[in-house]
């Protein structure tokens, strides 16, 4: 299980899409994204903070305080809908961009 | 909805900091708690658990850092951090934060110093209402502007103009009589103004009114108009002064009106009289009086109103073409034509303190270079701990703008003073009067141009500091690597400062030798020992020709018997002190010829006794005396320049001259002497050709005393008091001066002038050393272990001293390389303002290099010293 470093832009592109499926707090997102990945990125999870916080001043996710199964407080993450507008068009262009390096690389 | 959530997200960052980080504290520490639970069900150990989520997460003050950053909670902590750092770094380098505090501050202060002058007296406007449709009306001959326009064409002009609201005239000189009755005889300042002068500037009198049309006529009814301080000072106040006669140079004249306390035009006079249709100074085309000052009509231009007037200028010549051939009237807005005279002053003024704010940026530039330097491995250690590049150049922009403020601060608080300075010695109260202050306009711009230079100045030095190289920096050797550019761009500094400060050096020395040469002309006459002033007797008093000249003649005697007296003299007006007024002379036979009548000269009246007194020598003939009454022909002493021009060749002695005196036959003099010529008005004139007539003969109120005396001019002046009271207690001795004050006061304006850039250059100099000490100094320290070696290897202290100096006075030469044509063309811009010395005059220029190069000498001596007796050892032991 190789582990690699995740660019910022893709950090943010997962976390909108983990978020698309069903609003999370901090820590159940690292693991979901570790999960879904079937473990080979493992988000250092600090870094998520920041990237959160940058999804949130751009308008693309919004946060609520909830109360978890233990009774203590979250703070819960959803996607808006101008974030699912931007999921979308990240996902679009990141295809783009990978099927692009894939031709590359599968040439000659 | 999204803008909203932004702001209030900003303003929880900023105000609210404290629960925002609470908040991210309690939101990371429940992603841990989740974590070490997972782990602990997993199987580990609390401490296991906990040691191993800590790892997963990464370090957490990092993120939790990251995030502020994400949230600009940065921006103001930052700057706080960048202020409190910069603070505590100045007041670790003193000398630094003083020296550049100082430096920025005079050049600042001087300039909006400068700025506040220019502001009050050109950019704003006049203090009338709508003053950018005023005038001012000037003369001109064969298409040049001249200066004054004759009564009988004024009249003309006002009436067959339709450009003009109102067309008004006044004297541009300043008359003077004695006011008696109601108090102490007192001279008062007075001029002539037509009916409606004061409606033209649109200035309503505070009491009473202006003037009618009916006084603006001859033979019309005499009233006059006050100042508001005359009114104060003489009447005190006094509200029923309207209706009030006053009684000036024996004649009652009724007060009608009282202008405003903060009116002006022009000059400062206490009383306002009208100018009456042909009467006094109005009475010939071809005599000169007048200013016209006029109000166009709406809807009029200035090019419109010079066209109409263009028109009746040349109806004019046609019909009188003797007085009027290529005679012509100017129209220039009043604000520009009043600013004329002073435009040369204030030019280089400007040009002065901006070249010394110029030479005051080089040093700060050099100043922060060299701290930069020196800073290097501090910088380099505050990199490595995690400042990052733009981190580093936007903390030395925070110095740099708060050392910018702070100049600022330092310049404006300089700036009133050598404001008052600059005012001191260059008086400009033709304009509207300036009074020093700081305004706002002055603020804003203190601050622009501190900003300004610093960022300039200051934006090179910082960004090439940020560019550290921690690896580099951190080692040892610094000082042989890295700094060579920061030399270089020093040496580059120092050089353009010497090269403004010889601008400026040259301009001072032309300006103090052109007065000098002023202050040598040859007078004609003797100034020393000469006491100066004017009688003016009551012509209700004295109402006949004999009765005149015999308190003139009582009076001569009586202070020629006074002891010390060596001499008296008396005549309309003393040369320097004033003008005698114009005359066209010349052979009456000559008269009548159109355009071909007339020499120009200087004429005055005077009492037997004169030129003796005043030391002027008689050529040829004799002098004027008592027996050249009324009754005798009426004769002239002319002087040796006019006789010559008249008369070439010729005896000039028993010679008939015709003077032009507005009517349609010459009036006719008998020349009886001659005499050498003497500078009539201004020293920088020269002397020029006068005619002197017989005081019996055109018996006027008024005369100049001269009196030649020995040992103290205040003991003479009481003396002479003294007697003058003996014969008439109301005849004051109007403001007695010496002969030697009153040259120095005529050449007030150019000995400011050049005071004041002298003052500058001299700073601009000091400035100059001072960088230049400073680049050597640490071209000395830099280069110890070189230095070292050399005198370890046997070099003498001397020769260590020369070398240094000789690189100093390498970039002296330098920038004499460049300054000395910069000078040149300086020197040609302020060529009007040079007497005596050309703008290229070599003694000048030669004696600017030398002095320039003694100081640098000097400059270069400190560091040279210091050089030569540096310990070989301590030296390899440095790096």
């Amino acid at each position: 299980m190789a582990r690699t470093d995740l660019l910022q832009g893709s950090l943010d592109l997962l976390v909108l899409k983990t978020l698309d499926l069903e609003p999370l707090h901090g820590w159940a997102i690292s693991k979901r994204i570790q999960l879904l990945s079937h473990d080979v990125l493992e988000v250092n999870q600090g870094s998520l903070y920041p990237a959160l916080y940058r999804l949130r001043d751009r308008g693309l996710i919004e946060s609520e305080y909830a109360e978890s199964e233990e009774g203590r407080r979250v703070k819960v993450y959803s996607l808006t809908k101008k974030g699912r507008a931007a999921l979308k068009r990240e996902q679009a262009s990141w295809r783009l961009f990978a099927g692009a390096v894939e031709a590359i690389l599968a040439a000659g | 909805m999204g803008a909203w959530r932004w702001l209030r997200r900003r303003w929880d960052v900023l105000f609210r900091k404290r629960g925002v980080e609470a908040e991210l504290d309690e939101e990371i520490r429940t992603h841990l708690d989740e974590e070490i639970r997972q782990n602990v069900q997993a199987g580990m150990s609390p401490a296991e658990a906990r040691r191993r989520a800590l790892v997963a997460f990464g370090g957490v003050e990092r993120h939790k850092e990251e995030v502020r950053n994400v949230r600009g909670a940065r921006v103001l902590d930052d700057l706080v951090q960048d202020v409190r750092v910069s603070f505590r770094s100045f007041l670790k380098a003193p000398a630094f934060l003083v020296a550049v505090l100082l430096t920025l501050g005079l050049g600042i202060g001087a300039n909006v110093a400068m700025f506040g002058i220019l502001d009050a007296s050109l950019f704003r406007p006049l203090p009338y209402p709508r003053a950018d449709r005023l005038v001012m009306g000037r003369v001109t001959w064969n298409g040049r502007v001249g200066r004054t326009v004759s009564g009988p064409d004024f009249f003309d002009y006002r009436q067959q103009s339709s450009s003009f609201e109102d067309l008004a005239a006044y004297t541009p000189f300043v008359l003077r009589a004695t006011v008696t009755g109601g108090g102490a005889p007192e001279r008062v300042r007075y001029i002539y103004a037509s009916t409606r002068f004061f409606r033209a500037l649109g200035v309503e009198p505070v009491l009473g009114r202006g003037f009618a049309p009916d006084e603006g006529e001859l033979g019309g009814p005499r009233v006059l108009i006050l100042s508001y301080g005359f009114w104060q000072r003489r009447f005190g106040g006094d509200r029923d002064i309207l209706g009030r006669s006053v009684t000036i140079a024996g004649i009652p004249f009724t007060v009608v009106g009282v202008m405003p306390r903060d009116f002006r035009f022009a000059v400062d006079v206490d009383i306002w009289v009208p100018l009456q249709r042909g009467g006094a100074w109005a009475q010939a085309r071809q005599f000169h009086n007048f200013i016209l000052v006029g109000r166009l009509a709406d809807g009029v231009s200035v090019k419109q109103a010079q066209a109409d007037v263009d028109r009746i200028s040349e109806s004019l010549a046609e019909t009188y073409p003797e007085t009027n051939r290529n005679k012509g009237l100017n129209l220039t807005p009043l604000k520009e034509a009043l600013a004329q005279p002073y435009k040369a002053t204030l030019g280089v003024l400007v040009a002065a303190v901006a070249v010394l704010l110029l030479i005051a940026c080089g040093n700060v530039a050099g100043l922060l270079l060299a701290r930069g330097s020196a800073r290097r491995s501090e910088l380099a250690v505050r990199s490595v701990m995690g400042a990052g590049r733009s981190r580093l150049a936007r903390q030395l922009l925070t110095e740099n703008v708060l050392l910018a403020l702070g100049a600022g601060v330092v310049g404006i608080a300089l700036a009133t003073w050598l404001q008052r300075g600059i005012l001191a010695f260059v008086s400009m109260d033709r304009l509207t009067p300036v009074k020093a202050g700081v305004s706002l306009p002055m603020l804003g711009f203190a601050l622009a141009l501190s900003v300004l230079t610093v960022v300039i100045f200051g934006a090179l030095p910082s960004l090439r500091v940020a560019r550290v190289e921690p690896g580099a920096d951190l080692q040892s050797g610094t000082r042989t690597t890295g700094g060579r550019a920061a030399t270089r761009a020093r040496n580059v500094l120092v050089t353009g400062q010497v090269a403004l400060t010889v601008v400026l050096l040259v301009v001072s020395g032309l300006l103090l030798r052109t007065l000098r040469e002023l202050r040598g002309v040859d007078l004609g006459f003797d100034p020393d020992h000469l006491l100066t002033a004017a009688v003016q007797i009551p012509s209700t008093k004295y109402p006949t020709s004999a009765s005149r000249v015999e308190f003139f003649r009582e009076l001569q005697e009586r202070v020629a018997a006074l002891p010390g007296v060596e001499g008296v003299g008396f005549i309309t007006r003393l040369p320097v002190r004033g003008s005698g007024g114009n005359v066209r002379v010349d052979l009456p036979e000559h008269f009548g010829t159109a355009g071909v009548f007339g020499k120009m000269a200087d004429q005055r009246t005077v009492m037997p006794g004169y030129f003796h007194a005043m030391g002027i020598p008689l050529v040829a003939g004799r002098d004027v005396s008592l027996v050249d009454d009324s009754a005798a022909t009426p004769v002239v002493v002319i002087s040796k320049a006019l006789a010559e021009s008249l008369f070439p060749g010729e005896d000039a002695l028993g010679r008939t001259v015709g003077v032009d005196v507005g009517e349609a036959e010459p009036a006719r003099f008998e020349v009886v002497g001659v005499v050498g010529d003497v500078v009539m008005d201004h020293p920088a004139n020269g002397p020029y050709p006068a005619m002197y007539f017989p005081y019996p003969q055109a018996a006027g109120t008024g005369l100049d005393i001269a009196v030649r005396y020995s040992g103290n001019a205040g003991a003479a002046t009481t003396s002479v008091r003294g007697v003058l009271r003996t014969l008439n207690t109301d005849v004051p001795l109007d403001e007695p001066a010496t002969m030697h004050d009153v040259l120095g006061r005529s050449l007030s304006g150019q000995q400011a002038i050049a005071v004041v850039v002298s003052l500058f250059g001299a700073v601009a100099l000091l400035l100059a050393a001072i960088g230049m000490y400073g680049v050597l100094a640490f071209q000395v320290s830099r280069r110890t272990h070189e230095i070292g070696i050399r005198m370890a290897l046997g070099a003498s202290g001397g020769a260590v001293v020369s070398s240094v100096v000789r690189g100093g006075l390498l970039l002296v030469a330098l920038g004499l390389l460049v300054g000395i044509p910069a000078s040149l063309f300086a020197a040609r811009l302020v060529g009007g303002l040079l007497f005596g010395v050309g703008a290229t005059d070599p003694v000048t220029y030669v004696g600017v290099a030398l002095f320039l190069g003694a100081v640098a000498t000097v400059a270069c001596m400190l560091p040279a010293y210091r050089a030569a007796r540096t310990d070989p050892v301590v030296a390899f032991r440095t790096e």
